[in-house]
């Protein structure tokens, strides 16, 4: 069965989505998502394999230790304010990426920005020019 | 060899999108946005230099071939990090990651060849005399259109 390091997990969708045997579920609500992971007699380690984290690992099975869980709140877009991630997976991504490319052009740290609102703002950015020169010749 | 969009040739009627979906079975890489009544956009993968996706892919699923930002699906594990790394809002999680793959196997993205407005192109060349053309027309209006 796994082990799960809590202080390390995610809250990534990597080991529900790669287990065979469906022994890991996530649960997911407008404000919340929950991994749980089944206790599993398998001796299958993909799901420690493939976690970004490495917070799983593989033990033996023992009927006493309790089924692991975890929840995390899911993160608001700060434009839009829609639920889109957890608060490990956007710091993981403020780690790698390098700095000067978190904020755009016009200062906004887009990494808090949900991926819908993302693509109206490049569409905003990308028209400026034209929606201006056009509303001109409208007048 | 990315796609080239000239924006102020865009009609806005979302043949891209469908064609796109079309062709990846139900999973489209392009949306067309709207702004105002006075431009049409479609917003899709840009094929970034030092691709944000890449950075953060920890099982190399998403990684550079040349000017292309390539997906290998068999080594996804469909952790949704690079979703939320994209700074276009371009790449989409469903079980696995999906996004534009310039439509690989195909002589010409479809995206391109359906565009009725030929607002989109793969040649760079052709992209960047369209906009030094504009360009010239602005400067030979003084600044007006």
């Amino acid at each position: 069965m796994i082990r799960v390091d809590a202080g390390k997990c995610l809250g990534c969708l990597s080991c529900s989505t790669v287990c065979p045997s469906q022994n890991i579920v996530r649960t997911e609500t407008e404000r919340t998502r929950s991994i749980h992971w089944k206790r599993c007699k398998e001796e299958c380690d993909l799901c420690v394999e493939l976690c970004p984290a490495k917070a799983l690992a593989l033990v033996s099975f023992d009927e006493s230790v309790p089924e692991p869980e975890v929840c995390f709140d899911l993160v608001a877009c700060k434009i839009c304010g829609s639920r889109y991630a957890t608060e490990p997976m956007l710091q993981r991504i403020e780690a790698l990426l390098p700095e000067k490319v978190q904020k755009d052009a016009s200062g906004l740290a887009w990494i808090r920005v949900c991926p819908v609102c993302r693509r109206d703002i490049e569409a905003e950015r990308a028209t400026s020019q034209l929606v201006l020169g056009r509303s001109r010749k409208s007048i | 060899m990315p796609v080239y969009i000239d924006i102020s040739r865009c009609i806005g009627c979302r043949s891209c999108e469908v064609a796109c979906k079309r062709v990846h079975s139900g999973h489209g890489h392009v949306n067309v946005h709207f702004v105002g009544d006075h431009a049409s956009v479609p917003i899709f993968c840009h094929h970034c230099e030092d691709a944000s996706c890449t950075l953060v892919c920890f099982s190399g699923a998403l990684h550079k071939e040349g000017e292309k930002t390539a997906f290998d699906v068999t080594r996804c594990t469909g952790c949704g990090l690079c979703r939320l790394a994209c700074p276009f809002g371009v790449v989409w999680t469903d079980k696995i990651a999906h996004k534009c793959d310039l439509c690989e196997g195909r002589d010409s993205p479809t995206c391109v060849t359906t565009c009725p407005a030929n607002a989109l192109s793969t040649d760079f060349e052709e992209a960047s005399r369209r906009a030094r053309t504009r360009a010239a027309i602005v400067a030979a209006h003084g600044g007006r259109r």
